[in-house]
């Protein structure tokens, strides 16, 4: 007890270090009112996309559902009237529906999709009391019809769009444009950041 | 099949290394499937035979210069085959890489999408690149081929399977193949919808995505649905099928490949289209009792007490005689023995299954089978013939005529097949009709005049030849619930009981005020009997009517007590087609809540009545037996199922005969609204000589007036098959019920209004 007692010099080295920290860079961020940016490919929400015109990128076709090893995607599809089409092509994604605590964030569903319409994004705050808001449908997970990205396929002359494989064939071949790249997305949150912080 | 071929119709020879022996004549890609090495095909089908068109089928042959085509090379003695190896893998690519030149790869988007022959062999044995640059052709796509069709031009490969089905199965004709070269296309022939009671089974035989149904276009892929083999109740032929359910909706059926004893491998629309009335909103989900003329809903356990008070009091006021149970057509044999078993426990023998126009359903032990049937020599119908009755046993009748079959109608009132047929006015001209050689006859009754078929049995069974008979009815399960026992003279398995009251009794019973409860089991005599306003007089006057139930049809309008039933795809059992075959239904869904079988419902009857019934190890046995059970010593046109037959009225006016259409007829086609479109028109058909006296033309409009009512706004049609002195309107729709007006009865056509008059008002 004495020994302890009499230690001071250990007390002193222990307050040292503490003293020390007051001036290295903290590591904590003030989350929420600032937040961290992430590795440029974090799997965060869905996200629905468009077309630069407008069109719904998804076709409903469930690739992405039968590529879910978390069975959390629900689509149901339907058929695009000639007049008023949703998406290019015959078919559409009637109901287009996530739980997100299904998923596993794998980001299959982004590699199955064959006209690049879901994307995971970097948002991963989805926080709420009841487990039902979590199914995600299709009015939350669609971007807004003004934020759309890339040209549709092209128009034949029966108004059907060229092959969709076309699109494949581009996304495996070349770096496809995916409407934000990873710089892009850090801009983004730089931005959401010193709104807050301001 | 028959006995063992001889060894000098075998041919012995190799494929892929394995030797083996096969019939002479066979095709190589039916022999393949003996060694299981599968032979890519498109135009070829087991059913259809070879086309030669694809050109996928390539094998190698030793000994031949060329790759030869494995669907239409019979094979010899000694040949050598090679289905695999790098001369045919090399031909193979290139026919598929030919076949993707304008074939758009919308897979993503095509409903064949993962269930697809072409997906599959291009996958397979396609090179998986193409040397041809240029942009692929551009066809109209969903164009709209019929009622039930759509075609997308762009996606066929032309292997003309659906024309071959048209031309050889159904015998209809109407598809062709339009144009030449890259512009083929399939189309109708005249250029009019596409329309006949098989069309869907092209759907089916399309081995890419260019015919699709209309009722499953962009609903689901095929990787989404949960599938059950079940048979169809819809008629009496019960096809096996396969039902595809998804988020608990029936989305398509699909036929049973390689049931051959009784589809053979087709599906009629009716039974492959009629299946939205499932999840329709119109159906009753809780039991409905009627109180001051208005239906409230109530509880099980209230309903089951409520009826089983009316019954206790009926017994104890004036004994069983005042009780009686309709129904069973409709119900799986197992539901039908238990209510026919807790009726006979309660000492109710007034049961009857025959509810419509019927009479008969057991064509006793000179019954055939289905395959007997397209080996007949000739075919006889009496009464109405199966076209509309019994859509997928007229395919085989088609199927024998095909092969050389005489096709004789008696005193036909239907329009003409599209098949070689002979009309004659009685029996005797039937028998005469039939060519001395012929050594297996067919005879076919729709069950009603048993006097006819009788007579018609008695002058076809000759000294030397096999006379088969068939009875085409109009209730799924009619052979059935005879064999369970739900008439009132016959136990379960044709045993002789008590006589009761058959439903002609029951009726006059009722209307002479001595019927205190009725309960009818999914059946609808107010629309499908007859006489209809008697029998809505009859169901009116009695004291406590229950109706089990899909829908608020005619009769359950009329009821004190209506329950709500699962329909046939909401439960397993067992039923009996026309041919004898019994055949397992299994449930495809669970039914909506708060909605019990029919088998269910008679358990809940008899708890409350508190009636030992057997467990149910004891009624398969029971039905098991019964279904197997011949019916020895029923005759076909037997007597005691022999109605008090209604002479015809005489007097001015048209004689009324009403015929059956395959999309009319109960609440599971009139509540479907995906298949609206093939719904008939009310129509009168005329014979040619009253349509010139009375001034009417097919398409004008007329209402027919008897002495029970009014058919309003129907559709004519001069037909020349029609006797002189009849009109001819279709039975069981709901907007114009035909048993309105008696049948055989006298009536007279008012209110002639022109087509082209209305065109122009």
């Amino acid at each position: 007890m004495r020994k302890h007692l009499f230690n001071v010099g250990a007390i002193l080295q222990g307050f040292g270090i503490t003293f020390k920290y007051m001036f290295v860079k903290r590591p904590t961020i003030e989350y929420p009112s600032i937040k961290k940016q992430h590795a440029p490919r974090f799997h965060g929400l869905h996200e629905l996309r468009r077309y630069a015109d407008g069109k719904e990128r998804c076709i409903g076709c469930e690739l992405c559902s039968s590529a879910c090893p978390a069975n959390a995607i629900t689509v149901i599809g339907a058929e695009n009237a000639p007049d008023a089409r949703v998406s290019p092509g015959e078919r559409h994604a009637a109901s287009y529906e996530i739980d997100e605590l299904r998923c596993i964030f794998c980001g299959l569903c982004e590699e199955a999709c064959p006209t690049d319409a879901i994307v995971l994004t970097p948002r991963f705050e989805m926080a709420d009391y009841r487990r039902g808001a979590f199914v995600y449908s299709k009015d939350r997970l669609l971007v807004p019809s003004d934020a759309g990205v890339g040209t549709p396929p092209d128009e034949r002359p029966n108004g059907i769009p060229a092959d969709l494989g076309r699109v494949a064939e581009v996304k495996s071949t070349t770096n496809v444009d995916r409407g934000y790249s990873a710089t892009h997305r850090g801009e983004v949150l730089k931005t959401e950041r010193k709104g807050l912080a301001g | 099949m028959s006995s063992a071929p001889a060894t000098s119709d075998l041919v012995t020879l190799t494929i892929d290394g394995v030797p083996l022996q096969v019939r002479k004549g066979t095709l190589l890609v039916e022999a393949a499937k003996l060694v299981k090495q599968e032979i890519p095909v498109y135009c070829y089908h087991t059913k259809l035979g070879p086309a030669g068109l694809c050109r996928v089928c390539l094998v190698e042959v030793e000994g031949m210069p060329k790759l030869q085509i494995g669907c239409n090379t019979p094979v010899a003695e000694g040949m050598v085959v090679r289905t695999r190896g790098e001369s045919v893998e090399k031909g193979r690519a290139m026919v598929l890489e030919l076949l993707l030149v304008n074939h758009p790869l919308d897979c993503p988007i095509c409903d064949k999408g993962g269930e697809c022959d072409l997906q599959d062999y291009a996958m397979a044995y396609g090179r998986g690149s193409s040397d041809l640059a240029d942009p692929k052709s551009s066809k109209p796509k969903a164009v709209d081929l019929g009622p039930t069709i759509v075609l997308d031009e762009e996606r066929c490969v032309v292997c003309q399977r659906c024309v071959r089905f048209d031309d050889l199965i159904a015998g209809e004709r109407q598809l062709v193949l339009k144009d030449r070269g890259h512009r083929d296309m399939i189309a109708t022939a005249t250029g009019d919808p596409y329309r006949h009671n098989f069309t869907g089974n092209v759907t089916e035989l399309c081995p890419v995505g260019a015919l699709t149904s209309k009722t499953y276009r962009f609903k689901s892929r095929p990787w989404d649905l949960h599938r059950t083999e079940t048979s169809c109740t819809q008629c009496s032929v019960g096809c096996r099928m396969n039902v595809d359910v998804r988020n608990g909706t029936v989305l398509r059926t699909m036929s049973v490949e390689g049931d051959d004893a009784v589809s053979d491998w087709w599906l009629c629309d009716r039974g492959r289209y009629n299946v939205g009335y499932i999840d329709a909103p119109e159906r009753i989900k809780q039991p409905l009792l009627r109180r001051d003329g208005t239906f409230m809903q109530i509880g099980w356990e209230d309903a089951f007490a409520i009826w089983a008070k009316a019954i206790r009091s009926a017994l104890a006021a004036r004994g069983p005689e005042s009780i009686a149970a309709l129904g069973g057509g409709r119900l799986t044999n197992e539901e039908a023995y238990l209510l026919a078993r807790s009726m006979r426990a309660l000492g109710v023998k007034n049961i009857d299954w025959r509810t419509g126009r019927q009479r008969q359903a057991t064509p006793g032990s000179s019954g055939g089978t289905l395959l007997d049937l397209e080996r007949a020599g000739a075919i006889v119908t009496i009464g109405e013939s199966p076209a509309q009755l019994a859509p997928v046993m007229d395919l085989r009748v088609r199927k024998a005529v095909r092969h050389g079959a005489r096709f004789i109608r008696v005193a036909s009132h239907e329009a003409a097949p599209t098949m070689p047929h002979l009309d004659v006015a009685d029996v005797a001209a039937a028998a005469a009709a039939i060519p001395a050689n012929v050594t297996r006859v067919a005879l076919l009754w729709d069950g009603v005049d048993s006097a006819l078929a009788r007579a018609a049995f008695a002058a076809l069974d000759r000294e030397g030849r096999t006379l088969l008979t068939y009875i085409s009815g109009e209730q799924g399960n009619a052979r059935g619930a005879e064999a369970m026992g739900m008439l009132p003279f016959s136990g379960p398995g044709y045993h002789i009981a008590d006589t009761g009251r058959d439903f002609e009794g029951i009726c006059a019973d009722a209307l002479a005020g001595k019927l205190d409860v009725l309960a009818i089991f999914g059946a609808n005599p107010a629309l499908n009997a007859a006489d209809g306003a008697r029998v809505r007089d009859a169901l009116q006057a009695v004291g406590f009517l229950v109706v089990t139930e899909l829908f608020m049809t005619e009769t359950a309008k009329l009821a004190s007590l209506v329950l709500p039933a699962a329909g046939a795809f909401e439960k397993s059992g067992s039923v009996v087609n026309l041919a004898g075959d019994v055949l397992p239904t299994a449930a495809a869904l669970a039914p909506p809540d708060g909605v019990l079988s029919d088998f269910e419902i008679v358990t809940g009857l008899a708890r409350a009545l508190e009636i030992e019934l057997p467990d149910t190890e004891e009624i398969e046995r029971a039905t098991i037996a019964a279904a197997a059970a011949l019916p020895v010593g029923i005759a076909f046109g037997d007597d005691r199922f022999a109605g008090t037959a209604k002479e015809s009225e005489l007097g001015d006016g048209l004689l009324l005969r009403v015929t059956h259409h395959a999309f009319a007829g109960g609440g599971t086609i009139a509540n479907d609204e995906r298949i609206a479109a093939l719904r008939p028109l009310p129509e009168a058909a005329f014979a040619r000589a009253d349509a010139e006296r009375l001034g009417i033309r097919t398409g004008d409009y007329v209402d027919l007036v008897g002495s029970g009512g009014t058919l309003h706004d129907l559709l004519a049609e001069v037909r020349d098959s029609l006797a002189p002195g009849e009109v001819v309107a279709i039975a069981g729709l709901s907007d114009a019920a035909a048993n309105a007006l008696a049948e055989r009865s006298r009536v007279r056509v008012e209110k002639i209004r022109h087509a082209d008059a209305l065109v122009e008002a």
